[in-house]
């Protein structure tokens, strides 16, 4: 730990010694400070894909359709749990750090979650009026779709960032089109569809940073 | 101090590198005592002296909030801060340039 003797020590340091301290600050800082959003974006793409793809390979062939069994409803309690605790250790790494991106950030999870909680009620609305299991699969495969693609709409519409737009935009074209395709091949949309797409946008990002 | 010269309030190891730590958070966020403390590897009481320097020139602001054993003092730059830190590094290139041989 630096103890320094005085509050002007090393006036006369040299312009390359400032230099080299502004990078190792700037290095030691950024990572804490600022979340790399590219790794965000990737980390999200491989939930998704693999989410998708284990629900995808819990219900294909089956004759009559009847949903996925336990394990594949595990599997998905598993990554929500790795989910929530990635987010704990992000939230950990960033320690110190108060303010509007913290805020932001905390809108969007609850936001996240409302719409979720929503959705998984509907759903048991659905069940309740009498839908037909195709019908409820089809619903549970779009709904997570069309409640985090809103949510990046409505993100586009604070930030204005047009990647941001266009992943939400995806994800609602993906729910729409992809209910078409029926309770089973819904998931193999999804799988195909989403989890490339979070790598494009963290490939965007990273353009966007070394620009 | 001319607009060549490097700005004497920034021009130390120690306040350089407060005043870059803060250019890192996003616009809106302020970083905790302990937390700068930490990054910057500073002594508690290093650590004050220079950003009262800082902060009479205006470079940082600082807030207290709650009171007690559950105080939190936040630290942010301000614009007049990230500013100087700016106009810092470019007199500080243009002096790195004019040192190179080429």
């Amino acid at each position: 730990m630096n103890d320094g003797t005085g509050a002007d020590q090393d006036m006369n340091m040299n312009a390359a010694a400032a230099a080299a301290i502004i990078a190792e600050a700037d290095a030691r800082a950024r990572p804490v400070l600022r979340p790399d959003h590219r790794v965000t974006f990737l980390v999200w793409g491989a939930i998704w894909f693999l989410g998708d793809g284990l629900m995808w390979l819990a219900v294909r062939g089956q004759h009559p359709y009847h949903g996925p069994n336990p394990g594949g409803y595990a599997a998905l309690v598993l990554l929500t749990v790795l989910v929530a605790l990635a987010s704990i250790a992000q939230s950990r790494a960033e320690s110190g750090v108060r303010g509007l991106s913290v805020v932001r950030r905390w809108a969007f999870s609850l936001s996240a979650l409302a719409g979720l909680g929503g959705a998984f009620l509907v759903e048991g609305a659905l069940v309740h009026a009498g839908a037909s299991r195709p019908v409820v699969g089809v619903f549970e495969a779009v709904a997570p779709l069309l409640v985090i693609g809103l949510l990046y709409l409505a993100r586009f519409s604070a930030e204005l960032d047009w990647a941001v737009a266009g992943l939400g935009l995806w994800l609602v074209l993906v729910a729409a089109v992809g209910a078409y395709a029926g309770p089973q091949n819904v998931w193999a949309v999804a799988t195909l569809a989403v989890g490339p797409a979070f790598v494009l946008v963290a490939a965007l990002e990273h353009r966007r940073q070394r620009a | 101090m001319s607009p060549g010269e490097l700005d004497p309030v920034i021009h130390t190891p120690a306040r350089l590198r407060i005043v870059v730590t803060l250019a890192a958070l996003r616009d809106g966020d302020d970083l905790s005592f302990t937390g700068l403390q930490e990054l910057t590897e500073l002594t508690p009481g290093n650590l004050i002296t220079h950003l009262r320097k800082l902060e009479e020139a205006g470079y940082v602001a600082t807030q207290k909030n709650g009171s007690g054993v559950t105080a939190r003092t936040s630290v942010a730059l301000t614009d007049s801060g990230r500013k100087a830190l700016e106009n810092y590094t470019t007199v500080l290139r243009r002096l790195l340039d004019s040192a190179s041989p080429n």
